[in-house]
């Protein structure tokens, strides 16, 4: 096995084994943890390989994990068959909305997307007929087949985040995934090689925001129960975090950065209601001392660990 | 236009001002097919904003450009490079977080137009011609190097190894050797000499050097304030009285 595979099966087979150590509360929350892996490891396309800060990420999220909560409770439609119609609704909304943000770069793209995600927001939280307005979805059940208890919804999970998780690294290292990296290197000079940047920027957009449904979809069956705040702009800001926490130039850094916060998350708020402060000294920390996040800071300090976790995953940053 | 078969480039009445700042005042310019051509003049001449129209990374005021039998004025710059027009920037712009293969490699690809390939590992693909490139603009070495530690020199050459990767019929160099030494600058000026003769690669080239320019060129224009005021040989151009009062002086 080539060594730039090392640490992802590491990872995988940690994830196959912690269910049977663990209490069941830490099953969920390593549910979580996978779940909004996916979701930050989708952002990162638009952050990590193409340059742009997208800051209403969780408006695809949102359509996802509504698309399921609705076709689940209202039409009773198997949850297998959410997941892909999850990716086509978000896929679908991020081909509009994404067709205005990418005229855009930089603050004014960020502000875009924040606001675009905003109007999804309200009006998934306005249109009580339809969506249940601010009291959401509920009865989102998972299927007869993975049972009541939470380890196999959790390995449901692991599998359909795997999958998600290596077509995202498959379009990575693919010409595409180079031509985002040449895109957020250099956007001039990408043209000027007879790519037209805004066009390539669109689908990636749109490949972002239907991995973001996919993580949305599997949100429902898990919490039970959906509500506007998932599309929310500081929702939008969780993936955020964690790729920086966990290092955007590194394909797995999302990921790593969705399990610090969310463990992070349950073990504060176990103790006091204030995480939102501790959240905050966190980021600052990580900003100040490892700017690459915590994959970055291994990378750089531990030589051991660069095969493992370098530049074969790294997305050249 | 009936010389549109000969002419690799035929600009009329070109118009460019930035405000009230007028660059370009009303500039005609044919470059033949297979011709090697330099664009000479002071600071401010308005070289780069030549090329800049042409390639279509500013609008054309007025005024047409016709590449081969199409007129491509203010067409997306991609296009323009789709269509066979390639260029090497003066200031080098390159991808400076990919290596060099990776550059030369992303450039081959959008060529061959296999940049949309989203299930293909992008290293499996145009090995043996990212190589060939490299080794013929002599980057081979440099391969693993990331592209923004590379020496101002060796930028110049990825630059040029970006521009030809796109399989060009007319190739714009804008200064192609500043930054370089004596040796690279005749190494890089060689293989263009060479491009030109073997393959019949149409290059027009700016260049401050006026051992480049008067080694190199068969046709030279001299852009001064905005408009061509002369233009013809090396040798004729040497003995223009206007153009050696504006800009070659006693250097020649």
């Amino acid at each position: 096995m080539k060594n730039k595979y090392l640490f992802p099966v590491i990872l995988f087979l940690l994830a196959v084994a912690l269910p049977f150590i663990v209490p069941e509360f830490w099953v969920h929350v390593l549910t979580e943890i996978l779940i909004m892996g996916l979701f930050a490891a989708s952002f990162n396309m638009i952050f990590g390989y193409m340059g742009q800060l997208s800051f209403g990420h969780a408006a695809y999220y949102g359509v996802g994990a509504y698309t399921t909560g609705l076709l689940m409770v209202k039409a009773n439609v198997p949850l297998l068959v959410c997941l892909p119609l999850s990716m086509l609704s978000a896929g679908l909304c991020a081909a509009v909305l994404g067709y205005f943000c990418v005229k855009l770069r930089g603050i004014y793209f960020a502000i875009l997307t924040m606001a675009f995600g905003q109007l999804v927001y309200y009006i998934i939280f306005q249109w009580y007929s339809f969506t249940g307005g601010d009291n959401g979805l509920q009865g989102i059940v998972p299927p007869a087949f993975l049972g009541k208890a939470a380890n196999p919804y959790y390995f449901f999970t692991l599998i359909v985040v795997t999958l998600g998780m290596i077509a995202l690294w498959i379009i990575s290292e693919s010409p595409f995934g180079y031509t985002m990296r040449a895109i957020r290197d250099n956007a001039e000079r990408t043209e000027f090689i007879g790519i037209n940047v805004q066009r390539y920027m669109h689908l990636n957009f749109i490949i972002a925001a239907v991995f973001a449904g996919l993580a949305g979809a599997l949100w429902g069956p898990f919490n039970r129960s959906v509500a506007p705040d998932l599309c929310s702009w500081q929702h939008s800001g969780m993936p955020v975090f964690m790729t920086v926490m966990g290092g955007p130039f590194n394909f797995l850094g999302p990921l790593i950065g969705s399990a610090i916060y969310t463990l992070l998350m349950a073990f504060v708020t176990s103790f006091t209601e204030y995480w939102p402060m501790v959240s905050g000294i966190v980021i600052i920390v990580v900003v100040l001392v490892m700017p690459g996040g915590l994959l970055g800071l291994l990378r750089d300090r531990l030589p051991f660990l660069r095969q493992n976790v370098g530049r074969a995953k790294e997305t050249n940053g | 236009m009936d010389d549109t078969g000969k002419f690799v480039l035929q600009i009329e009445g070109l118009k460019k001002s930035f405000g009230k700042y007028k660059v370009l005042t009303d500039v005609s310019y044919s470059l033949p097919k297979g011709e090697i051509a330099a664009i000479i003049g002071p600071n401010g001449a308005g070289k780069t904003t030549f090329f800049n129209l042409i390639t279509g990374y500013h609008h054309v005021d007025g005024g047409t450009v016709h590449f081969l039998d199409r007129n491509i004025t203010n067409w997306p710059r991609h296009r323009i490079a789709r269509a066979g027009v390639s260029r090497a920037f003066q200031v080098s712009n390159i991808y400076p977080r990919l290596t060099t293969y990776e550059n030369v490699r992303q450039a081959i690809l959008a060529q061959k137009k296999r940049t949309l390939n989203i299930f293909t590992p992008a290293h499996r693909l145009a090995r043996k011609n990212t190589l060939d490139l490299l080794e013929l603009t002599g980057l081979l070495s440099h391969g693993d190097t990331l592209a923004g530690i590379l020496s101002q020199g060796d930028k110049k050459k990825l630059e040029l190894a970006l521009a030809l990767a796109g399989k060009p019929e007319l190739l714009l160099l804008d200064e192609p050797t500043a930054g370089m030494s004596s040796e690279e600058t005749h190494e890089t000026m060689e293989l263009v000499k060479r491009l030109n003769r073997e393959i019949g690669l149409s290059i027009l080239f700016t260049e401050h050097d006026i051992s480049v320019i008067f080694g190199y060129a068969r046709k030279l224009s001299v852009l001064y304030q905005g408009m061509v005021i002369a233009e013809g040989t090396p040798e004729g151009v040497r003995k223009n009285e206007e153009a050696q009062r504006c800009y070659l002086g006693e250097e020649v």
